[in-house]
């Protein structure tokens, strides 16, 4: 196990009344990129910050790159980009960018050549315009996104920390934020996001950690996670609204356990000891249109609906993811 | 230390770069320059008001009283048009008076003159005039009457008309020096008084402008979440730390220019003052910078260093409290007000620089950094008063640190409404 970017040993950290974490471990492996997934108020961003050194854990300990988390030196190989995004905005995007690499201890030479060639991959300097000399609050906020995310990655950080990264952005910049993910993996760094979104998680992830109220409902591999739920899912597809018919094949206790009902499509975990034969001969007699019909492994989506429930998720746990 | 480096050099240049900076480092000499040379040129101006002796004589007395103020208020103001003088009997006062009030609203006159039985007795003379506000006016009209009266008593007593008037021609200007324990300064008592003020009013000035935008500036790095990405890459302490230098080493640079350059405008003063037209006499004589002993420059210099660091760890700790602008005066009060309070004693001391009152503030930490130095440029300050206000600020400066640092670090990722005085309390303890 020498081979982890992160190490949670048993941390908790509480707030006046609320226990924000609770005797949380986890291990992240290196070069992987690793899900922290858990509806709002479970605890994700106080972990980050305690990982990040920002706020102090009341007990247990933190290894960051084989080292104690607050040795000097390590916060220097970790890029952070919080939530809540913001720069200096009365200052001009290079000077700002600079700034943030300094910080991270990249001289001043080393960190103008990184900009430019970061500002160029983003299309932030072009050949009509340089968006490097202007400030940061003439910039759109898709663009001011952009500067943040260099900003998080100027020093080349061998571990890199997203907290909420897909909150608030369109669908281009989301795609482009899912590419720099993959691109740092293959870059051999280590990559944590928080979400709640599980789509992206179980397309992007190595790993997940689900968090529910402060406390750790289930790690591992997301291939692992799913294959120990076995293969009783299945996913259904139908031409057209399901019919008073399918509706009532569907809602049959007998044949399903629980059902993710999107409208035309279904995921839907079988029944103990139901047939999903049964199930088919059954939806097609009243009526239905399949035009897929296909045992699959849940989805992290359906594992944590499942494992946290509507239970984990509880009204005024503090704000912070 | 390379991280406050870090901190320190983009507070600063970001400052030191913004137009704010600029317009108030270049005009500011200019601003303070007008208000030192206006009050010098206008006192020039209307030294004696050219219209001074347009006056009416009303000569109640039944003497030559009237004659006698008449030519000596002509003799003493040659540019102005003679007094009138009206002789009268003591019943038609009343009517003369409503004559010659008609007669200065209709501008034949600046005011009049009432000579009656009460000034030979040399009790009181009455002036009604557009300048009766004007103190140098009437203690002109005044001191005339007075030597005329004077001279009108001595002859009466039988002497030599042209001897009297010799040996009452008296007239007196007070030139004034101070003395100190080292001795005389060669700056009169009232160029200190005002250096004194100058100084420790530039000292609030600078305080409450930077500690201020000190201030804002936490909360706006707080409220852009700036605040979270730089205390991932470094600690609180070390970003407050940067700031303050950063902030206050704008404050030195800017008061640097200033000095050069009012040093510079000293120098060339004359062709300046002239150019307002002031008298070549009033420029030469009354402006002298007051020296400052080596030692007594230190001290000024730290008492500014740690008063500004008292008072801007204060500010970023408020700035750090609140999230938003709202909160931010009401928050601010207190620390306002201890700023405030310094000042407040400023005319008290200025008048009675070694009075206890003075040695109590200028002891106190948060009051020291701006009345030790007014005390220092008007009086010599024993020097364990010297050093005691010092050690005073400097521990009030360590304690400032210690609890800003520990609301800053707590108070820098709260968002939400102001803290309670027993949450902040928790916050201290808890960081």
């Amino acid at each position: 196990m020498a081979d982890l970017a992160v190490r949670i040993d048993g941390i908790s950290k509480r707030f006046a009344a609320t226990l924000a974490v609770n005797n949380l471990s986890l291990s992240v492996p290196r070069g992987s990129v690793y899900g922290l997934l858990g509806p709002n108020g479970a605890g994700k961003t106080t972990t980050i910050r305690m990982i990040l050194d920002i706020i102090v854990p009341d007990s247990g300990t933190i290894e960051l790159l084989g080292q104690p988390h607050r040795a000097t030196g390590v916060s220097n190989r970790v890029g952070y980009l919080p939530e809540e995004r913001g720069l200096y905005k009365k200052m001009q995007v290079r000077r700002v960018l600079k700034f943030l690499a300094e910080l991270k201890g990249v001289d001043a030479k080393t960190a103008d050549k990184r900009i430019s060639v970061w500002l160029e991959r983003f299309s932030l300097k072009t050949a009509e315009k340089d968006w490097g000399n202007s400030k940061v609050d003439e910039l759109s906020r898709g663009m001011q996104q952009k500067v943040q995310f260099i900003g998080t990655l100027l020093h080349e950080p061998d571990l890199v920390i997203l907290d909420e990264p897909f909150s608030g952005l369109d669908p281009i910049n989301s795609q482009a934020l899912k590419d720099a993910i993959v691109d740092l993996k293959h870059a051999g760094k280590t990559v944590i996001f928080s979400t709640h979104l599980m789509d992206n998680a179980e397309r992007l992830c190595d790993s997940v950690c689900i968090v529910a109220r402060g406390e750790k409902v289930l790690d591992g591999e997301v291939k692992a996670v799913k294959a120990e739920r076995g293969t009783r899912n299945v996913a259904l597809s139908i031409d057209g609204d399901a019919s008073g018919g399918v509706r009532a094949v569907l809602d049959d206790p007998k044949l399903v356990a629980r059902m993710d009902d999107q409208n035309r499509f279904f995921e839907i975990e079988l029944a103990p000891k139901a047939d999903p034969q049964e199930l088919l001969k059954k939806v097609l007699a009243a009526g239905a249109s399949v035009r897929r019909f296909e045992m699959i492994s849940p989805s992290l989506h359906q594992i944590f609906l499942e494992r946290v429930g509507a239970t984990g998720v509880e009204e005024g746990m503090s704000g912070h993811g | 230390m390379g991280k406050t480096w870090v901190v320190f050099k983009r507070e600063y240049l970001e400052r030191v770069r913004s137009k704010w900076f600029l317009i108030a480092t270049f005009l500011g000499p200019v601003f303070f320059g007008f208000i030192a040379v206006v009050p010098i040129v206008m006192a020039a101006k209307t030294k004696t008001s050219t219209q001074l002796a347009n006056v009416i004589i009303l000569d109640a007395t039944g003497t030559e009283l009237g004659n006698r103020v008449a030519k000596t208020l002509e003799n003493n103001n040659p540019n102005s048009p003679a007094p009138r003088v009206r002789t009268i009997k003591a019943e038609q006062v009343v009517e003369a008076e409503a004559t010659a009030t008609a007669d200065v609203i209709g501008r034949q006159a600046i005011g009049y003159v009432v000579l009656d039985a009460n000034t030979i007795a040399g009790k009181e003379l009455r002036y009604a005039g557009r300048n009766a506000t004007s103190l140098l006016d009437v203690q002109s009209i005044t001191s005339a009457t007075r030597q005329s009266l004077l001279t009108m008593r001595l002859e009466g007593e039988g002497l030599n008309a042209q001897r009297v008037t010799m040996l009452t021609n008296v007239r007196l200007e007070a030139k004034t020096e101070k003395i100190d324990d080292r001795g005389k300064e060669k700056a009169s008592g009232l160029t200190s008084l005002f250096f004194g003020y100058a100084i420790s009013f530039l000292l609030y000035i600078m305080i409450a402008i930077y500690g201020q935008s000190i201030m804002r500036g936490v909360l706006e790095e707080k409220t852009n979440r700036v605040a979270e990405v730089v205390v991932a890459s470094v600690k609180p302490d070390v970003l407050l730390a940067g700031k303050i230098l950063g902030s206050g080493f704008v404050a030195l640079t800017q008061v640097t220019a200033w000095i050069v350059m009012a040093v510079t405008m000293y120098f060339v003063r004359v062709p300046i003052l002239k150019a307002f037209g002031a008298a070549p006499a009033m420029v030469g004589g009354s402006l002298k910078i007051p020296s400052v002993a080596p030692l007594v420059g230190v001290a000024l210099v730290l008492l500014f260093i740690f008063g500004f660091i008292f008072y801007a760890s204060l500010f970023a700790a408020v700035g750090s409290m609140v999230s938003n602008q709202e909160d931010i005066q009401g928050a601010a009060t207190p620390v306002m007000m201890m700023l405030v309070s310094s000042i407040i004693f400023m005319q008290s001391v200025l008048l009675n620089p070694s009075s206890t009152l003075a040695q109590v503030v200028s002891l106190l930490p948060f009051s020291a950094p701006i009345m030790m130095p007014m005390r220092m440029a008007i009086v010599a300050v024993p020097w364990y008063e010297i050093i005691g206000s010092l050690v005073s600020v400097g521990l009030g400066c360590a304690a400032a640190i210690w609890l800003s640092a520990r609301i800053y670090r707590v108070g820098l990722l709260m968002y939400g409404k102001r803290p309670t005085i027993k949450e902040l309390t928790r916050w201290i303890r808890m960081a």
